[in-house]
Formats: structure tokens, C-alpha cells, sequence
């Protein structure tokens, strides 16, 4: 299969691309800046027909007009990051209330103060409970194959929900890495054009977003319900993903999870890193798995308790912090478990805030001291990015 | 588009029917029956939270066309979107008509606002002007003129004179966006709907501001909203005008202004402005007025 370099940026471009997004409303935030002026280059190219670049004046707007555009019935693409993708956090709420299937990449960078322009995953974990589907890719393929899926995740009538498909900034943004970009043809067969039921069109006046009095818990429900439903319908398509691409994705992503005592939880791109660590210490003895979130929301619980249900001890490696809590992912591990029959020990690790390189030597560092948790019998929870500052 | 002359040019139809949840002798929501008489049924609506955003209440809309209400900053990057989004699925002959308050269009959303006239976006925004936050109870806003109390100016012992801000000149900075601008009135009907008609052709962004008398926050008798708007009118407080292409058009001239006073007077919310307060709005008036006179049928801006 043809391989191609590009760069996480150019990724999600052309999974808009080849998605036919009808409308890219957009303002620039490093690092996913390369992303849009890929997709103004091909606009001004004439190589996007069917769809216009709109440049907006604030991300608030950028979400407003995604609204606006997908409310009646175009197929909408954009991408934000960090304080950008905060600005957006008020519509980001209205547009899943409204049930627009809007795709977002967004490109995770931390938060002011102070400024960083590097990567951690706050950004993106703030939206969770906005109603979206959230995605988080571990590598440039597969955040084409992501966007791809996403939209046809978000426009399914059991669920039209929007999606944010998240990379890591500059890990995965510029760097480039040799993926399959696949042909129209594969990507139309996948993903058929966007046929709307509920919008406003010509002879059908439609009211979007209007008040409710007793009503708004079963509209709050629906959301609820509606994003559950993903997580059938993410199952239900890899079949024909595969068949069309030749590659096949799970709710999570599961590494020599077979025999392993201890495992790891971890999201995006530090667990390409945390693999080859585990590969070393697989030689070395040491009986280590890893589980990748991709799937956030919804969360895949079965498949979450499943992957993990007969480790001894995990070490959930947060790539964010809420402050005076702890890792953001680390309680939703410890309820996902509570109510087996066995449960395994969970210690919490905070890293890599602001882009703090996450090694191979780290990984093993973290490994070892869940060998001594377990030892110990006790769980911690531990800044684990503070030695050599 | 053929010119009303007349209020009997006027179409009958209505596509905003009985049953809204708005006030009685409310100025807005006539503002928005006349104007769907022009645009028709064709229309997306795109409103800012504020007291129109309660015309439709789930399950039920008095309107006949549709309608979308985000948030309250962002109509016109709304009507973007929905815009583009229409032209680019071959339905260009909707209309995109932002309804939005003063508060949503002076403050909160003006950068959004700014940017749609900027890209000259083919969208007709409408800023139905009751001069406060109304749906809130009536706060103050850049809109609300000098001299009126609202909830967070009230008038006290420190300060008699309540808004002491000299309400922005929006039409001016909307002409200098080089955009179509336009005040109207609801006492001049067939002056508000032929300028939505010239919108309505144009190819591009128009800004209408519609005086919308606000019965429950000016303090007035329901019945009096039309005599309310003639006399801002007549006394100077709402001149009738529009700019294009940065060059102004006084569309009803006066040999001689009421004084404001008589404006004033019909309104609890003007009710023990100190004389020297009233002198003050005067003179802002008159200033205002003579800006007008002096730059009608030349470069405005």
C-alpha cells in the first residue's frame, strides 16, 4: 500500500478532504495552524469544490458558524486547540444539544497561565462533559482514518452527535510520519454524502435551539442515550472499514494485554513510547500491558473493565491535572472498576504538562514503582514530572 | 422590488401568527410580523438570547419560518454559517436574517457582528433596538441612551442622572464597514419595509436598526408604542437615515425638532431626570441632528 509522508496536521486535512466537508469555518491557533492552511491551499487551488473555506474572526464564532451551516445540513469541518478550543466551550455544548454532527480536530496543547505552546491533553478533557464525541488518535494514520470514521459515527441517525478527534500538538502535528491516504473512491464507499432528515431546508421551516420549560431533562437524556449508542455503531463499522482500508480499530486499544500483571492506561501519542518500553521490559521478565483510551466519549466501560479486569495493578498515566484532585482519567479508571468481583490496585501518575517529554526511561520508572505499589499493597497517586526541575 | 408607497402596499399576509409569549404593545415582535411580511416563509431567522429568543416555546412557534437560536454573542457568525452553508448546498434563495437586541449587537456580539460586515456576508441583520438588556429586566447596555435609568443605573442621591455613557453611534460604524446601514422606525412602516427590500436585493451585508419601543422597561402604557416611535422620530431622538457606500441619506428631514421632552415625559424610565440632565440629552440631540443636516446626500464616513 502507498505510503505517504505527512504530518498529524495534514492528516486531518485530508481526512476533511476526503470526507467532502462542505463547510471550514476557521481561525489560526498553534499548533493547528499547518492543518487549515493545508485547507486553504487547497481551497484557493480549486482542489476542494463543494466546499467553502470560511475565515472567521474568533474560534467562538468558528463553532457559532459550524452551527449555522450544519443546522442546515452541511457537512462541517474545523480544527482548534488549547485556549482556542476553550473560547469554543459554549457553543461546543449548544451544537451537541442541537445535535449537529459536526467534526473537529483538535490539536492538544496546555492551558494559560503560564503560556506553553506545547502539548498535554487539558485542552481536550475539558470538553467532556460538552456532549461530544471525543476521539483521541495515537498517530497520524490514525487520525485520518479517525476524522473518517467520525463523521460517519456523528451522522448515523442513532446517534447524531458531533466528534473531536484529538492529536497531540507538535508530536503528532508536525511531525511527519508515512501513512496510506486513501482514494475518493474508498473514502465516498465508506462515507456516503451527508443526507440529512431534521434540517432546515427549502418547504421545511425548522425551529433549531429554541427554550423548553419541564421538558430539557428528556432532551439532556436523548443526548445521553444518543452517545451511548455510539458505541455499537464504532463496533458495527470497522467491518466495513476494514474491508474498504485494510485496517481495523477497537473501542480500545489493547498491547500485550494477554499475560500482563501490570498494565498501563494511557491516551495519544506517549503510548507509542510507552510500547516500545514494554517490549524492553518484556525481555526483561517483567509480565506488562498496555491499554490506549481512544474512545472517551462515550466511555467504553465493557470494554474498559474487560481489558483490565485481570491485571494485578494499574498505572493510569495521566497526560493532564485538575488541580487539587489529581489525573483527570484516573478516577474514571477506578469507577469503571469498582464494581467487579476482583478489583486491581490503581495508582494515578501525572506527566508530560506542557509537553514534558514522556521517555522510554519514564515509562519504565512508572512501571517499577507500580511493582512497588503492588509490593506494597498500596495505590498512590504522584506527580511524576517534577525530578531535574 | 417594487416599492410600497403606501400602508395599503402592504402585504396581509402574515407568517408571524397569534400565540407568542411576548408583551403586550411589545415594539420588537411587530418589528419582526412586518418585517416577515417582506422577506416571506423562506427566511431562517437567526436570533440572539434575548427576549425574542421566547417566541418559540417547545412545542410551539408563532412563526412560519424557521428559526435558529444559539447563543448571545454569535448571531451574525451564525448566519454565516448558515449562509454558506445554504449557498453551498444550491439553496442561495433563503433568506438569512439575524433578529438580534442592542445588548447582542453593540456589546456582547459586536466583534462576531464586525466580521460579517467586514466579509460583506449576504445577510440582512436586523438589531432590534430597545436601548437595554430588556429580557434580563432592563440593564443597561452601550445602546441605552444618556439620561435613562435602567436596573444598574438607577438614580440615587450620587447620581440623579442614571446613564451617564453616551450611547454608541452604531449606524456611523457600521457605514464605515462600507456596508448598507439604516435606521427604522415602527411609526414609519413603509420607510422599514422598503429599506428591507433594498436589503433583501443586495448582494452583501445590511444592518437595519429598528427602534423597538419596549413597553415593560421604558416604562410606558402598551398603547402607546407606535406614538412613542413617531415622537422619537419627530424630536430627534431616532432620525430616520441611511449610509451607502459612506454616503448619508436623511430620509425624513425636519424644518423644526419637538422638543425632547415631550418624548421624555411619556416614559417612567426618564421620570426625575434633573432638569440640567434633560438639557444635557438636548444638546446631544441637537448635535447629532446637525451632524446629520450638515453631511445629508455627501461622504459620511
Amino acid at each position: 500500500m502507498k505510503q505517504t509522508l505527512v504530518t498529524g496536521n495534514e492528516a486531518a486535512a485530508w481526512g476533511a478532504r476526503l470526507a467532502r466537508a462542505n463547510y471550514i469555518p476557521n481561525f489560526p491557533i498553534t499548533p493547528q495552524t499547518e492543518c487549515i492552511e493545508t485547507l486553504a491551499r487547497w481551497s484557493s487551488d480549486g482542489e476542494l469544490p463543494g466546499t467553502f473555506f470560511d475565515r472567521m474572526e474568533s474560534e467562538h464564532s468558528v463553532m457559532s458558524a459550524a452551527v449555522g451551516a450544519a443546522a442546515v445540513g452541511s457537512r462541517v469541518f474545523t480544527a482548534t486547540s488549547s485556549q482556542g478550543l476553550l473560547l469554543m466551550h459554549e457553543v461546543l455544548y449548544i451544537a451537541a444539544g442541537m445535535r449537529l454532527p459536526i467534526v473537529m480536530a483538535t490539536i492538544s496543547r496546555g492551558l494559560s497561565a503560564p503560556v506553553t505552546l506545547w502539548s498535554d491533553h487539558n485542552d481536550f478533557l475539558d470538553q467532556r462533559d460538552s456532549g461530544w464525541l471525543m476521539f483521541h488518535a495515537e498517530n497520524n494514520q490514525e487520525v485520518l482514518d479517525m476524522v473518517l470514521q467520525a463523521y460517519r459515527i456523528a451522522e448515523d441517525p442513532q446517534v447524531l452527535l458531533p466528534a473531536m478527534v484529538n492529536m497531540d500538538g507538535y508530536v503528532l502535528s508536525f511531525t511527519d510520519e508515512p501513512i496510506n491516504i486513501p482514494s475518493p473512491e474508498q473514502v465516498a464507499e465508506f462515507l456516503p454524502g451527508y443526507d440529512p432528515a431534521h434540517t432546515i431546508a427549502k418547504n421545511r421551516p425548522v425551529t433549531v435551539g429554541p427554550p423548553v420549560l419541564d421538558e430539557y431533562s428528556i432532551f439532556r437524556a436523548q443526548n445521553h442515550v444518543a452517545s451511548r449508542n455510539a458505541l455499537a455503531v464504532i463496533e458495527e463499522l470497522q467491518d466495513d472499514f476494514e474491508k474498504i482500508f485494510g485496517r481495523r480499530y477497537h473501542l480500545v486499544d489493547e498491547f500485550m494485554l494477554e499475560d500482563a500483571e501490570l498494565v498501563l492506561v494511557t491516551q495519544g501519542s506517549m503510548s507509542t513510547t510507552a510500547k516500545a518500553a514494554i517490549l524492553e521490559m518484556r525481555d526483561e521478565g517483567i509480565k506488562v500491558g498496555l491499554l490506549r483510551l481512544r474512545v472517551i466519549r462515550p466511555w467504553p466501560n465493557e470494554a474498559v473493565a474487560g481489558a483490565l479486569k485481570d491485571a494485578k495493578a494499574i498505572a493510569v498515566i495521566d497526560r493532564n491535572v485538575a488541580p487539587g484532585k489529581g489525573g483527570i482519567m484516573f478516577p474514571e479508571i477506578i469507577e469503571t472498576l469498582y464494581n467487579l468481583d476482583r478489583r486491581p490496585l490503581v495508582s494515578g501518575f501525572v506527566v508530560g504538562l506542557g509537553g514534558n517529554p514522556q521517555t522510554e526511561n519514564k515509562i519504565k520508572e512508572i512501571t517499577h514503582k507500580l511493582e512497588e505499589d503492588l509490593a506494597a499493597g498500596r495505590p498512590r497517586m504522584e506527580w511524576n514530572d517534577l525530578e531535574g526541575i | 422590488m417594487q416599492e410600497f408607497k403606501s400602508l395599503k402596499d402592504i402585504p396581509e399576509q402574515d407568517y408571524f401568527t397569534g400565540g407568542s409569549s411576548a408583551c403586550a404593545g411589545c415594539g420588537p415582535s411587530l418589528g419582526l410580523k412586518l418585517a416577515l411580511k417582506v422577506l416571506g416563509p423562506e427566511t431562517i431567522i437567526i436570533n440572539s438570547a434575548g427576549c425574542m429568543t421566547l417566541l418559540p416555546l417547545y412545542p410551539n412557534t408563532p412563526l412560519k419560518a424557521s428559526w435558529i437560536h444559539n447563543a448571545i454573542e454569535n448571531a451574525a457568525s451564525t448566519a454565516a454559517g448558515a449562509r454558506h452553508g445554504l449557498d453551498v448546498l444550491g439553496n442561495g434563495d433563503m433568506n438569512v436574517v439575524v433578529y438580534a437586541g442592542d445588548g447582542a449587537t453593540y456589546d456582547i456580539g459586536f466583534a462576531s457582528l464586525s466580521a460579517a460586515a467586514a466579509k460583506n456576508e449576504r445577510i440582512i441583520y436586523i438589531c432590534y433596538n430597545n436601548q437595554s438588556y430588556g429580557n434580563t429586566g432592563f440593564q443597561w447596555s452601550t445602546a441605552t441612551p444618556y439620561g435613562s435609568e435602567t436596573k444598574t443605573t438607577p438614580r440615587g442621591k450620587e447620581n440623579p442622572t442614571g446613564n451617564t455613557a453616551v450611547n454608541k453611534d452604531m449606524l456611523k460604524i457600521m457605514g464605515a464597514h462600507r456596508v448598507y446601514a439604516a435606521t427604522a422606525s415602527l411609526a414609519y412602516p413603509v420607510d422599514f419595509l422598503n429599506k428591507l427590500g433594498r436589503a433583501k436585493e443586495r448582494d452583501g451585508f445590511s444592518y437595519i436598526e429598528l427602534l423597538g419601543a419596549c413597553t415593560a422597561g421604558w416604562n410606558y402604557d402598551p398603547r402607546l408604542t407606535i406614538k412613542i416611535s413617531k415622537l422619537a422620530v419627530r424630536c430627534g431622538m431616532w432620525p430616520l437615515y441611511e449610509i451607502e457606500h459612506g454616503m448619508l441619506n436623511l430620509n425624513k428631514d425636519f424644518s423644526e425638532l419637538k422638543p425632547v421632552d415631550e418624548f421624555l415625559k411619556m416614559q417612567g424610565r426618564y421620570r426625575a431626570l434633573p432638569p440640567d440632565g434633560v438639557e444635557r440629552l438636548q444638546a446631544l440631540i441637537n448635535e447629532h441632528w446637525a451632524e446629520l443636516k450638515e453631511y445629508n446626500k455627501q461622504r459620511y464616513v
